[in-house]
């Protein structure tokens, strides 16, 4: 689509919400993604809150699943000054974005910083907890895991070092073997799996982007080794979750980088690796517990929401403990929720999730920086150009290290 | 052998143009019965195409970036920049390597499909025309299942390879439109009279000296057509490769609209993906008028 169609698209799309709103002044709208599968439970979820809220009428919409098109939904309407939608799902990189804009609604009173960091995970609690205020509640998670074929190797590896020697031997037993799948196609996957190799290499977690380090050095060096060296496939460079899930799943890999969504489609009927895989956190130099990159939706109510009480009542609704446990067994959805994972109906329901508490609890943010969006597609052209060999790791962390300076240079 | 029945051809309808001579009133009458058949397709226009231009215009003369929540005239500071952006030259020219060598391929293949189809009937018209009615987001992914290098029908790594992406992303284009091309082309040789044929047959000339001689020289209208269609069509490539790889590795798959695309909504930088999308309309603009100079 050219940029004039876009833009009269968007203007076209702002009309009508603006006829929408004129009309219906005690609606409450609630934007979020698509979560698949049976409705009925999550209509369940909102009818709870409509009984409790008679006065009210709520309509809550998905969004199209992928998260770009969400993102330019919300940037084309809250940038115009929308007062819909109240409550909108946001991906948990955009948080910081969303508040330094304006866009968003500090709930510090709502949801005081303290309890949010008391009843959530620390990644998610940290992700929208920013300089002392709550700016979102954390919905559901998503964490970075390794899975490993536990036919193939001894025991799941703890360093990379292990992850190496284990795939190189199960590689020399059948030559037509992958050794690790990870996601390097040129998009905020790549990024995902870049912060994790940083971190397993000694970084940080800091909420200035800096990527001119030792570790992220050393993590990028990782990431272009696995390339060189055959570990992993030249295929992974433009590969994204589903390509690699697809071809652990035909059993063609040793390990696989990937989120929890995996479990359900390797344990399926049909799956050349049924029974054959088991999953771990991911591997360090050091052999500590590696951090998985977080992902995930987290709600925020609009700063020009006429329902801000409303609002904040669904968000207190939809992120409760039974909520997450409800969302958990009906869709898969992690919970952001600490207790969540003891949950009984959770342990009977969805063990391989209260499993997951490990991973979710080491989980990090990526840089939790206002101006991470802004360099986000920068920085995954320089972290592509550095893993097919285009750029030496070290010149392209400068490269981008550069942008990212610059960028935060323009800052009024 | 000299074309002497295009000339003629040719020549027709010059003479009927200048047979058209109106007296001034009966034009007169003829604008104002005009005016309101053609107002409201100009006020589309205003509306669809020249109000977001020159929104656009103005935005790109401002800083305006989401996050800093700020908006300030910058004058021409975007443009400045611009031309010292080394990922807008490289994604510049990107964008001018696609249109020239799709278009180029689509044109040689296109030719003779063009030919073939003239002698064969609706079934096999209607077959061609299939990979064109796929829409370009759901071929390139059916690509994409296609040239996967582990569970692929062709296995091979081009999209993962930064010499051979961009190739791989045109190899889709002309396999989706060259039937398009061959349609236009189709309709240039139907246009032709069947007397000019056969004359020159008569005349003794061979199969190749009739195409090189007569068909050719008279579909170069119609060529010119396609040329002119495709090239600004694929200037403004971005679904096929958006989905394919999304600008990489390493950028270097990314065409201008992508580039624009990221930055405006990514990246949420407005004045400055404002700036992109008017350089990229004054290209498509420029190519325009190139093209039109050498029909």
């Amino acid at each position: 689509m050219s940029a004039r169609l876009r833009a009269a698209a968007a203007c076209l799309a702002l009309l009508c919400a603006c006829a929408r709103r004129a009309a219906e002044a005690d609606r409450l709208v609630l934007e979020h993604q698509p979560l698949f599968g049976d409705p009925a439970p999550f209509r369940a979820l909102l009818d709870d809150f409509r009984r409790q809220n008679p006065g009210l009428r709520l309509d809550a919409e998905a969004l199209p699943g992928g998260s770009d098109l969400a993102r330019q939904f919300f940037l084309t309407s809250l940038d115009a000054g929308a007062t819909e939608p109240d409550v909108l799902a946001l991906d948990v990189v955009w948080v910081p974005e969303f508040a330094r804009a304006g866009w968003i609604a500090d709930l510090s009173a709502a949801f005081p910083p303290g309890g949010i960091r008391r009843d959530f995970l620390p990644a998610a609690a940290d992700a929208v907890v920013l300089s002392g205020k709550t700016w979102a509640v954390p919905w559901y998670l998503d964490v970075g895991l390794l899975y490993y074929r536990k036919d193939l190797v001894p025991r799941a590896p703890r360093t990379y070092a292990e992850l190496r020697d284990f795939a190189r031997a199960a590689m020399a037993r059948d030559p037509t073997l992958h050794g690790y799948l990870w996601q390097g196609r040129q998009y905020e996957g790549l990024s995902c799996n870049f912060f994790e190799s940083v971190w397993g290499h000694g970084g940080a977690v800091t909420d200035r982007i800096d990527l001119d380090t030792p570790a992220a050095r050393a993590g990028l060096d990782w990431l272009r080794e696995t390339l060189r060296s055959g570990l992993s496939p030249p295929s992974v460079a433009s590969a994204s979750e589903e390509e690699t899930r697809r071809a652990f799943q035909d059993g063609r890999a040793v390990f696989l980088r990937n989120w929890p969504y995996v479990w359900a489609e390797v344990q399926r009927d049909g799956s050349a690796v049924k029974e054959k895989v088991s999953w771990t956190t991911l591997p360090t130099a050091s052999g500590a517990v590696g951090a998985g990159a977080l992902g995930g939706w987290m709600l925020a109510v609009n700063a020009h929401s006429v329902h801000r009480a409303a609002a904040e009542r669904l968000i207190a609704h939809l992120t409760s403990p039974d909520s997450a446990v409800a969302l958990a067994l009906a869709y898969s959805r992690n919970p952001a929720r600490r207790a969540a994972y003891g949950d009984p109906r959770l342990v009977r329901g969805a063990p391989f999730i209260a499993a997951l508490l490990p991973a979710a609890a080491s989980a990090r943010p990526r840089p939790v920086s206002p101006y991470y969006d802004l360099a986000a597609d920068g920085l995954q052209g320089e972290l592509s150009a550095a893993i097919v060999g285009l750029r030496p790791p070290g010149e392209a962390l400068r490269r981008a290290q550069k942008m990212v300076d610059h960028l935060a240079q323009e800052e009024p | 052998m000299n074309p002497r029945i295009p000339r003629a051809d040719r020549d027709r309808p010059r003479a009927a143009q200048s047979d058209g001579h109106q007296p001034r009133g009966a034009l007169r009458g003829e604008i104002a019965q005009a005016l309101p058949l053609i107002g409201p397709a100009v006020l589309v226009l205003v509306a669809a195409a020249l109000v977001p231009l020159s929104m656009a215009v103005w935005l790109s003369l401002h800083r305006s970036i989401v996050v800093f929540h700020h908006v300030e005239f910058i004058g021409l500071k975007h443009y400045r920049f611009l031309l010292s952006d080394p990922r807008f030259l490289s994604a510049a020219a990107n964008t001018l390597y696609f249109t020239a060598v799709a278009v180029a391929t689509e044109l040689l293949l296109a030719l003779p499909l063009a030919l073939l189809l003239q002698r064969s009937g609706g079934p096999f018209r209607a077959a061609v025309l299939v990979p064109w009615a796929v829409p370009t987001a759901v071929s390139a992914k059916l690509w994409a299942f296609i040239l996967n290098p582990d569970y692929g029908l062709l296995r091979v790594g081009w999209l993962s390879s930064p010499r051979a992406a961009l190739h791989a992303a045109i190899l889709i284009d002309v396999w989706k439109t060259t039937p398009f091309v061959a349609l236009l082309l189709l309709a240039g040789l139907q246009s032709i009279p069947e007397d000019v044929f056969r004359a020159a047959r008569v005349d003794g000339a061979g199969p190749l000296r009739i195409f090189w001689r007569f068909t050719l020289p008279l579909l170069r209208p119609s060529i010119a057509l396609a040329v002119l269609f495709r090239s600004l069509d694929a200037f403004r490539v971005f679904d096929a490769i958006y989905v394919l790889t999304e600008g990489g590795p390493g950028h270097t798959t990314e065409t201008l609209s992508i580039y624009a695309y990221k930055t405006l909504m990514r990246s949420g930088d407005f004045g400055y993906g404002a700036t992109l999308s008017v350089a990229t309309f004054a290209c498509v603009l420029l190519l325009f008028a190139l093209i039109r100079v050498r029909r």
